[in-house]
């Protein structure tokens, strides 16, 4: 019996052995090194910043990449108080600025990034003077690099610093971190963030690294993904080419069958590299107090009246509602209608005019009538099922609504009652307080184009982690109702537009196009200039949505921009027919099918 | 040697407390410190009460007691607070641990059950009920969830099961299941683990068992893959920081460096009481809770730490010696049991501190900061004398 309690306390004595051996080990064999190690613990837990993921157009032109950057670092609790005034006079900032940036992170034991992206001349003289700077270390960092400048600033987007409320929310970001603030950059921030590793190393008492720490493998850096966007940079350049000439603009192109975005500008833009380096106040102020406000991305957030580029979509309802046929004409259009005690001015007098024509000529009054016949409601259902006054779904953020007023709506804005009627003849014609954004209207079109079907609108392609594509569900297909022979007749409409009608200005030799013009009234300031349209006309493979803000009529501003595109975006496609003959064909499908069954193909 | 006072186990039980609040204050501050002295005399008072109650009545409230605890057990798991765990309930500024409570009552109630069973094979008839009651508060306290705590009950099952009879390899056996299922998370760590058992039960058991054994622990070792793959991905990672902390590559280990350059750079003599550098500038978590041996290393050398395991080695003999020396079965399996806790938390706890053992939240007996702890173990020093003094 009482043996087995000896073996109780025998076990017992010999785990405390192995206790006591490991202790003579650690404090008498190794003692030496860990008191060095101690010493102002030169144990430092080195930071291995993960390099964002590089972005790139459809065709793998490089967007957005990183380039390596000095940052300044800090031990807080290694910096005495007699070194703040010399690295203050370093960085150029005040000593007392200095002091109260390192408030928060005095007991931090690791280095601090005090300063992003400083420049040679900087660094060369902080090492100088290293000797008067312990716990003053500088680092090579990843930073973010767009090559092409302003072109794509709305679309792919910004980086800015991380806030304090941020930071709070999440604790895997360090102060001074860059995070998307805009576009792509945002939207597929923990995409293209990656994870950041570590490695642990000895250091001497400089901060220097003279060795890795045996005890501790280091964790490597996990890049973040590669993403893959749909935008063909050359539409991007020529689009932001085409629109750098006006104050305030946008421009949307799409992919019809895919949804894929080839282009997306929005006028004035910015050059999203100055957010990375410290911003000099002068450049923030001149973006910040910009009226035309730079950061929107108007293609996508700003939302305008379509004005008469809503007509075909109003002609659609009627004719599903079998209202009129496409040759019923109505009373002649004599420059005005009246209704109530108001005039509703025609652009022209267009005479008696047929639904064809009257889209062609952009006839205003021949719309009136039609609002009539149609009513509010009706009106505005169709105006909703073609996916107007709602958000997209593309995979950009600050997606902006639109407004298809019904008749709650108009209770709300103007109390029961107390609106008339008489609204409905604007609405036809996409103006008043009908809105919607310059994308709402290209899928719309695109709808119209594709014989009621397109793709889901969006912009990143694929995405690559470590060069295996990461697999991901499909876009889905919006798939409209809409009648085909309504459909047919009303392209035919919008061929004509370009053909003889408004849109003239869009005609091209080698490839049709058909579309409509949209003027949309902004008193007391100039016109909106629309044109939204798809070619070839008779087998509909990309949609173009332009709008230059108060540059008066989207025959004569906005028409030839999409003409050029359209024909930049033919001659894109037949450039990669002779030079990558095998390769995948940009747009989808093997390019040289596409041309031949888009001219056998009859609408 | 009977019917005396052990001086020696106040004594022993007042140096270790002392040096406690010496490390918790140059870890803690005098905050830590204060609170720590106000326990002081619950936990004396609470001994004093242990010391006196007679052991009949100890032994007739047993299940009462252990009943009591179970319900505060299942009780913490709603209202309870703790980091990330429900492990305390909070009275104010005060916090209590009644998984503390149920060390205590879970060892009387063992020591009465088996204190009339003699001779335990490995069999359902002597297992099922002494299990059963371990079990039970291992359970709940694993749902707070603190597994290095439950790992206590197993260890004080497996010491009074020896005592009465059960064969170390039949004590292995009945562990078998739950070490090949937390090792089947690894093949690293489940390999190693199967060879050894399969070598222990071929060579000490006849084929047929050794097979059947086998076989279990291959089901056991199994089912934790399965259990993996039906979980998602940050399941899986706290199922695997949970049965295997070591396999855990970021996170603790990082503390677990730390904690060994503190108590390394200590070397012989220490850097002097008070004058600990790594705790000062941050870098041991819990410094003055579970980490506090780390103060100790640092300041002490490998002079202070040696006396305080000499100490400890002390308590453990003697608590050891009382059990030997008392007649009645109760009375040596309490002491076996309350031996057995002391000694397992300084083990886990300091072989976590010197990175021999995964990081878990295991304190170290009388020294580290809490509450609860102190009066536990002032009240099994209490219960020992008790024994000691009245071994009926």
């Amino acid at each position: 019996m009482a043996d087995k309690l000896t073996r109780i306390g025998q076990t017992v004595l010999l785990l405390f052995a192995i206790l006591g051996l490991r202790l003579t080990q650690l404090q008498v064999v190794r003692g030496e090194r860990y008191a060095r190690l101690s010493d102002r613990n030169r144990i430092r837990r080195i930071l291995l910043p993960a390099p964002r993921g590089r972005i790139f157009d459809r065709n793998g032109i490089l967007i957005a990449d990183s380039r390596p950057s000095f940052t300044v670092t800090v031990i807080p609790t290694e910096l005495p108080d007699s070194a703040l005034p010399v690295l203050a006079g370093l960085l150029a900032i005040q000593p007392d600025d200095l002091k109260r940036q390192l408030e928060p992170v005095a007991r931090v034991p690791g280095p601090v990034p005090l300063r992003r992206d400083v420049d040679l001349t900087t660094v060369a003289r902080i090492e100088e003077n290293n000797f008067r700077l312990p716990g003053v270390l500088i680092r090579v960092d990843p930073v973010r690099n767009y090559p092409k400048g302003w072109r794509y600033c709305h679309v792919v987007g910004h980086l800015g610093e991380i806030s304090e409320e941020e930071l709070k929310a999440d604790s895997s970001y360090r102060r001074l971190d860059y995070v998307g603030r805009a576009g792509i950059e945002a939207r597929y921030e923990k995409r293209l963030r990656g994870r950041d590793g570590y490695q642990y190393a000895e250091v001497d008492a400089r901060g220097r690294a003279i060795g890795p720490l045996p005890e501790k493998r280091p964790e490597p850096a996990v890049p973040g993904c590669d993403l893959h966007l749909t935008l063909d940079d050359r539409l991007q350049n020529l689009a932001s080419r085409l629109v750098a000439g006006y104050e305030r603009a946008a421009v949307v192109g799409m992919e019809i069958r895919t949804g894929a975005i080839l282009c997306l500008v929005s006028q004035p833009g910015f050059d999203p590299n100055i957010f990375i380096s410290p911003i000099d106040a002068a450049t923030w102020d001149a973006i910040v107090s910009n009226p035309s406000k730079p950061f929107y991305n108007r293609a996508v957030t700003s939302t305008y009246p379509p004005g008469s580029t809503l007509k075909p979509i109003v002609a659609l309802a009627a004719l599903r509602q079998r209202l009129v046929s496409p040759r019923t004409t109505l009373d002649p259009c004599v420059g005005k209608v009246r209704y109530g005690n108001r005039d509703f001015k025609c652009w022209s007098v267009h005479g008696r005019v047929n639904l064809l024509e009257a889209i062609a000529q952009s006839c205003n009054v021949y719309f009136y009538q039609l609002g009539l016949r149609l009513g509010l409601d009706s009106l505005t259902a169709y105006c909703r099922s073609v996916g107007l006054g709602a958000r997209t779904g593309i995979d950009l953020p600050a997606e902006g609504e639109g407004n298809i007023p019904d008749r709650r709506w108009l209770d709300v804005r103007y109390g029961k009652g107390k609106w008339t009627s008489g609204v409905v003849l604007n609405f036809a014609i996409g103006q008043g307080e009908i809105t919607v954004t310059p994308l709402q209207l290209c899928l719309a079109y695109a709808a119209i184009a594709g014989d009621g079907v397109c793709g889901h609108p969006h912009i990143v392609a694929r995405i690559d982690s470590a060069g295996r594509t990461v697999p991901r569900s499909a876009y889905p297909v919006r798939e409209l109702k809409l009648d085909q022979n309504d459909l047919k007749q009303v392209r035919l409409a919008m061929t004509r537009v370009v053909e003889h009608g408004t849109g003239r200005a869009a005609r091209l030799g080698e490839i049709t196009i058909a579309g409509k013009t949209g003027t949309a009234q902004n008193p007391p300031r100039p016109d909106h200039a629309w044109f939204v349209g798809y070619a070839p006309a008779d087998a509909p493979e990309v949609v173009f949505a332009v709008i230059v803000e108060n540059a008066g009529h989207g025959g004569t501003v906005a028409a030839p921009i999409v003409a050029k595109l359209v024909r930049a975006w033919s001659a894109a496609r037949a450039g990669i027919d002779t030079s990558e003959p095998a390769s995948e064909s940009l747009f989808g499908q093997p390019a040289t099918e596409s041309l031949s069954s888009s001219r056998s193909r009859q609408p | 040697m009977n019917r005396r006072f052990e001086l020696g186990l106040p004594v022993l039980s007042f140096l270790l407390t002392g040096i406690g609040l010496l490390a918790v204050y140059s870890a803690g501050g005098s905050v830590h410190l204060i609170r720590q002295l106000l326990f002081l005399p619950v936990a004396v008072a609470c001994a004093t009460v242990a010391f006196l109650t007679p052991r009949r009545l100890l032994y007739g409230i047993a299940e009462w007691l252990y009943a009591f605890s179970l319900l505060l057990l299942i009780l913490v798991l709603f209202v309870g607070t703790g980091p990330g765990s429900n492990r305390w309930f909070a009275f104010g500024p005060l916090l209590f641990q009644p998984s503390e409570l149920a060390k205590l009552a879970t060892a009387i109630l063992l020591a009465k059950v088996l204190s009339i069973r003699r001779d335990v094979t490995l069999s359902f008839r002597d297992l099922a009920v002494p299990v059963a009651i371990a079990l039970a508060p291992a359970l709940l306290i694993m749902a707070e969830p603190d597994l290095s705590t439950a790992s206590v009950f197993a260890v004080l099952l497996s010491a009074m099961l020896y005592w009465r009879g059960l064969r170390p390899l039949y004590l292995l056996l009945l562990f078998m299941p739950v070490i090949s299922f937390a090792a089947g998370f690894s093949l690293i760590t489940w390999i190693p683990f199967f060879v050894l058992l399969a070598i222990i039960v071929f060579v000490r058991l006849r084929v047929l068992r050794a097979l059947s054994a086998l076989a279990v622990s291959l089901i056991f070792g199994l089912l934790s893959p399965v259990v993996l793959s039906m979980l998602k991905e940050y399941q899986r990672e706290r199922i695997r920081s949970f049965f295997a902390p070591w396999f855990d590559p970021h996170g603790l280990s990082w503390n677990a460096i730390q904690s060994q350059i503190a108590i390394g750079s200590g070397r012989i003599l220490g850097k002097g009481l008070f004058h600990g550098t790594q705790k000062r500038l941050g870098f041991l978590p819990n410094r003055h809770t579970d980490f506090i041996f780390s103060v100790i290393g640092e300041e002490t050398g490998l002079v202070g730490s040696l006396i305080l395991l000499g100490l400890f080695a002390a308590l453990v003999h003697r608590i050891l010696r009382i059990g030997r020396f008392c007649r009645d079965q109760f009375g040596t399996l309490l002491c076996i049991g309350f031996a057995t806790i002391i000694a397992y938390q300084v083990f886990t706890n300091v072989g976590m501190l010197l990175g021999i053992l995964p990081i878990t939240g295991i304190s170290l007996p009388f020294v580290s900061y809490g509450g609860s702890s102190l009066v536990l173990n002032f009240t099994l020093v209490g219960l020992t004398l008790n024994v000691a003094v009245r071994p009926e």
